[in-house]
Protein backbone atom coordinates (compact mmCIF):
# COMPACT_ATOMS: atom_id res chain seq x y z
CA UNK A 1 0.00 0.00 0.00
CA UNK A 2 1.10 3.33 -0.77
CA UNK A 3 2.13 5.30 2.54
CA UNK A 4 2.33 9.40 1.30
CA UNK A 5 5.10 10.25 4.22
CA UNK A 6 7.50 12.78 4.40
CA UNK A 7 5.92 15.48 2.95
CA UNK A 8 6.90 19.02 4.12
CA UNK A 9 5.30 22.15 3.10
CA UNK A 10 5.94 25.64 4.45
CA UNK A 11 2.73 27.77 5.53
CA UNK A 12 2.87 29.70 2.69
CA UNK A 13 3.14 27.02 0.40
CA UNK A 14 0.15 24.80 2.09
CA UNK A 15 -1.78 27.94 2.30
CA UNK A 16 -1.01 28.28 -1.79
CA UNK A 17 -1.88 24.62 -2.46
CA UNK A 18 -5.24 25.07 -0.28
CA UNK A 19 -6.30 28.23 -2.28
CA UNK A 20 -5.15 26.73 -5.72
CA UNK A 21 -7.62 23.64 -5.20
CA UNK A 22 -10.44 25.08 -3.74
CA UNK A 23 -10.07 28.21 -6.57
CA UNK A 24 -9.91 25.37 -9.11
CA UNK A 25 -13.00 23.49 -7.61
CA UNK A 26 -15.09 26.60 -7.63
CA UNK A 27 -14.19 27.66 -10.67
CA UNK A 28 -15.62 24.15 -12.52
CA UNK A 29 -18.49 24.29 -10.42
CA UNK A 30 -19.86 27.86 -11.06
CA UNK A 31 -18.63 28.77 -14.80
CA UNK A 32 -19.17 26.47 -17.76
CA UNK A 33 -16.79 27.83 -20.49
CA UNK A 34 -13.09 27.09 -20.10
CA UNK A 35 -12.20 30.94 -20.32
CA UNK A 36 -14.39 31.63 -18.05
CA UNK A 37 -13.17 29.36 -15.84
CA UNK A 38 -9.68 30.14 -15.93
CA UNK A 39 -10.58 34.03 -15.16
CA UNK A 40 -12.33 32.90 -12.05
CA UNK A 41 -9.67 30.80 -11.13
CA UNK A 42 -6.84 33.33 -11.55
CA UNK A 43 -9.11 35.66 -9.26
CA UNK A 44 -10.09 33.73 -6.87
CA UNK A 45 -6.35 32.22 -6.06
CA UNK A 46 -5.48 36.13 -6.19
CA UNK A 47 -8.18 36.79 -3.83
CA UNK A 48 -7.20 33.72 -1.42
CA UNK A 49 -3.76 35.07 -1.26
CA UNK A 50 -4.18 38.56 -0.45
CA UNK A 51 -6.68 38.09 2.53
CA UNK A 52 -4.61 35.34 3.76
CA UNK A 53 -1.30 36.89 3.62
CA UNK A 54 -3.15 40.27 4.65
CA UNK A 55 -4.57 38.90 7.90
CA UNK A 56 -1.43 36.86 8.96
CA UNK A 57 0.04 40.33 8.30
CA UNK A 58 -2.49 41.91 10.64
CA UNK A 59 -2.02 39.06 13.04
CA UNK A 60 1.72 39.43 13.50
CA UNK A 61 1.67 42.31 16.43
CA UNK A 62 -0.07 39.71 18.33
CA UNK A 63 2.41 36.84 17.43
CA UNK A 64 4.92 38.28 20.07
CA UNK B 1 -49.59 40.72 -24.07
CA UNK B 2 -45.48 40.96 -23.08
CA UNK B 3 -43.23 38.02 -23.98
CA UNK B 4 -42.52 37.60 -20.54
CA UNK B 5 -46.03 37.03 -19.27
CA UNK B 6 -46.51 34.27 -22.33
CA UNK B 7 -43.41 32.53 -21.39
CA UNK B 8 -44.44 32.50 -17.60
CA UNK B 9 -47.93 31.50 -18.50
CA UNK B 10 -46.58 28.28 -20.55
CA UNK B 11 -44.30 27.11 -18.32
CA UNK B 12 -46.99 27.20 -15.47
CA UNK B 13 -49.71 25.49 -17.91
CA UNK B 14 -46.38 22.74 -18.88
CA UNK B 15 -45.99 22.44 -14.55
CA UNK B 16 -49.71 21.77 -14.85
CA UNK B 17 -50.15 19.34 -17.52
CA UNK B 18 -46.83 17.01 -15.90
CA UNK B 19 -48.58 14.32 -14.33
CA UNK B 20 -47.44 13.91 -10.51
CA UNK B 21 -45.63 10.48 -10.71
CA UNK B 22 -43.27 12.27 -13.10
CA UNK B 23 -42.01 14.83 -10.58
CA UNK B 24 -41.76 12.09 -7.92
CA UNK B 25 -39.33 9.88 -10.29
CA UNK B 26 -37.31 13.25 -10.95
CA UNK B 27 -37.06 13.86 -7.64
CA UNK B 28 -35.65 10.28 -6.94
CA UNK B 29 -32.98 10.47 -9.80
CA UNK B 30 -31.99 13.40 -8.83
CA UNK B 31 -31.51 12.35 -5.36
CA UNK B 32 -30.06 9.44 -6.13
CA UNK B 33 -27.47 11.61 -8.53
CA UNK B 34 -26.72 13.38 -5.42
CA UNK B 35 -25.99 10.44 -3.01
CA UNK B 36 -23.58 9.11 -6.38
CA UNK B 37 -21.64 12.24 -6.27
CA UNK B 38 -21.65 12.12 -2.42
CA UNK B 39 -20.33 8.56 -2.72
CA UNK B 40 -17.57 8.95 -5.57
CA UNK B 41 -16.40 12.47 -5.94
CA UNK B 42 -17.42 13.87 -9.43
CA UNK B 43 -20.03 11.09 -10.07
CA UNK B 44 -22.60 12.56 -9.80
CA UNK B 45 -21.90 15.15 -12.70
CA UNK B 46 -20.31 12.13 -14.65
CA UNK B 47 -24.01 10.68 -14.87
CA UNK B 48 -25.04 13.37 -16.61
CA UNK B 49 -22.27 13.75 -18.96
CA UNK B 50 -20.66 17.14 -17.20
CA UNK B 51 -17.56 16.12 -17.46
CA UNK B 52 -15.38 19.07 -17.27
CA UNK B 53 -17.09 19.06 -13.58
CA UNK B 54 -16.45 15.77 -12.59
CA UNK B 55 -13.15 15.13 -13.65
CA UNK B 56 -12.42 18.98 -11.67
CA UNK B 57 -14.55 17.45 -8.37
CA UNK B 58 -12.72 14.15 -8.62
CA UNK B 59 -9.38 15.42 -8.99
CA UNK B 60 -9.65 18.37 -6.36
CA UNK B 61 -11.21 16.61 -3.47
CA UNK B 62 -8.98 13.56 -4.10
CA UNK B 63 -5.76 15.72 -4.16
CA UNK B 64 -6.78 17.60 -0.89
CA UNK B 65 -7.56 14.30 0.43
CA UNK B 66 -4.18 12.83 -0.69
CA UNK B 67 -2.70 15.86 0.74
CA UNK B 68 -4.20 15.95 4.39
CA UNK B 69 -3.41 12.65 5.05
CA UNK B 70 0.44 13.30 3.74
CA UNK B 71 0.63 15.79 6.00
CA UNK B 72 -0.64 13.60 8.76
CA UNK B 73 -3.85 15.25 9.35
CA UNK B 74 -6.31 14.37 12.09
CA UNK B 75 -9.06 12.08 10.25
CA UNK B 76 -11.68 12.03 12.89
CA UNK B 77 -14.22 9.07 13.75
CA UNK B 78 -17.30 8.55 15.16
CA UNK B 79 -16.23 8.25 18.37
CA UNK B 80 -15.04 11.69 18.62
CA UNK B 81 -16.51 12.32 21.94
CA UNK B 82 -17.25 16.23 21.69
CA UNK B 83 -19.26 18.25 19.65
CA UNK B 84 -16.12 19.80 17.44
CA UNK B 85 -15.13 15.99 17.14
CA UNK B 86 -18.59 15.01 15.72
CA UNK B 87 -18.94 18.14 13.90
CA UNK B 88 -15.26 17.00 12.41
CA UNK B 89 -16.21 13.55 11.55
CA UNK B 90 -19.75 14.92 9.41
CA UNK B 91 -17.03 16.57 7.10
CA UNK B 92 -14.21 13.93 6.71
CA UNK B 93 -17.15 11.88 5.82
CA UNK B 94 -18.25 14.45 3.49
CA UNK B 95 -15.79 12.77 0.81
CA UNK B 96 -18.06 9.74 0.58
CA UNK B 97 -16.07 6.75 -0.15
CA UNK B 98 -12.56 8.61 -0.12
CA UNK B 99 -12.91 8.43 4.00
CA UNK B 100 -11.98 5.13 3.97
CA UNK B 101 -9.30 5.20 1.09
CA UNK B 102 -7.70 8.23 3.82
CA UNK B 103 -8.31 5.78 6.42
CA UNK B 104 -6.69 3.29 4.95
CA UNK B 105 -3.88 5.37 3.61
CA UNK B 106 -2.94 6.96 6.93
CA UNK B 107 -1.30 3.71 8.00
CA UNK B 108 0.88 6.13 10.70
CA UNK B 109 -2.04 8.12 12.63
CA UNK B 110 -2.56 11.91 12.60
CA UNK B 111 0.28 14.41 13.85
CA UNK B 112 -1.01 17.82 15.02
CA UNK B 113 1.67 18.55 17.33
CA UNK B 114 3.48 20.15 14.14
CA UNK B 115 1.99 22.61 11.82
CA UNK B 116 1.42 20.09 8.76
CA UNK B 117 -0.76 17.94 10.58
CA UNK B 118 -3.25 21.29 11.49
CA UNK B 119 -2.80 22.34 7.96
CA UNK B 120 -3.60 18.33 6.43
CA UNK B 121 -7.03 18.45 9.30
CA UNK B 122 -7.74 21.67 7.07
CA UNK B 123 -7.30 19.78 3.78
CA UNK B 124 -9.22 17.02 4.74
CA UNK B 125 -12.48 19.19 6.19
CA UNK B 126 -12.30 21.08 3.39
CA UNK B 127 -12.32 18.23 0.51
CA UNK B 128 -15.64 17.24 2.51
CA UNK B 129 -17.34 20.17 2.46
CA UNK B 130 -16.26 20.71 -0.85
CA UNK B 131 -18.16 17.10 -2.03
CA UNK B 132 -21.13 18.16 -0.52
CA UNK B 133 -21.14 20.97 -1.90
CA UNK B 134 -20.66 19.69 -5.50
CA UNK B 135 -22.76 16.43 -4.69
CA UNK B 136 -25.58 19.27 -3.78
CA UNK B 137 -24.69 20.98 -6.96
CA UNK B 138 -25.11 17.97 -9.07
CA UNK B 139 -28.39 17.36 -7.48
CA UNK B 140 -29.69 20.71 -8.34
CA UNK B 141 -28.53 19.92 -12.17
CA UNK B 142 -30.55 16.73 -12.29
CA UNK B 143 -33.57 18.43 -10.94
CA UNK B 144 -33.67 20.84 -13.96
CA UNK B 145 -31.79 24.21 -11.94
CA UNK B 146 -29.38 25.94 -14.29
CA UNK B 147 -25.82 24.98 -13.19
Amino acid sequence: MIAPTDFHLSHFQAMTLFALLISIAFGFLSRRRTSERVKYIIWSLFLFLLIGVGIGWAMFPFSR
Amino acid sequence: MPDDTVTEATTAAAAIAVPPEHHARNEIFAFAIGVAGWLVPGLGHALQKMWGRALGCFLTVGALVFLGVAMRGNLFSSEGGDAFGMLGYVADLGTGSFYFAARALETQGSDVAHAEGDYGTRFLAAAGVLNLLAALHAYEAARGRKA
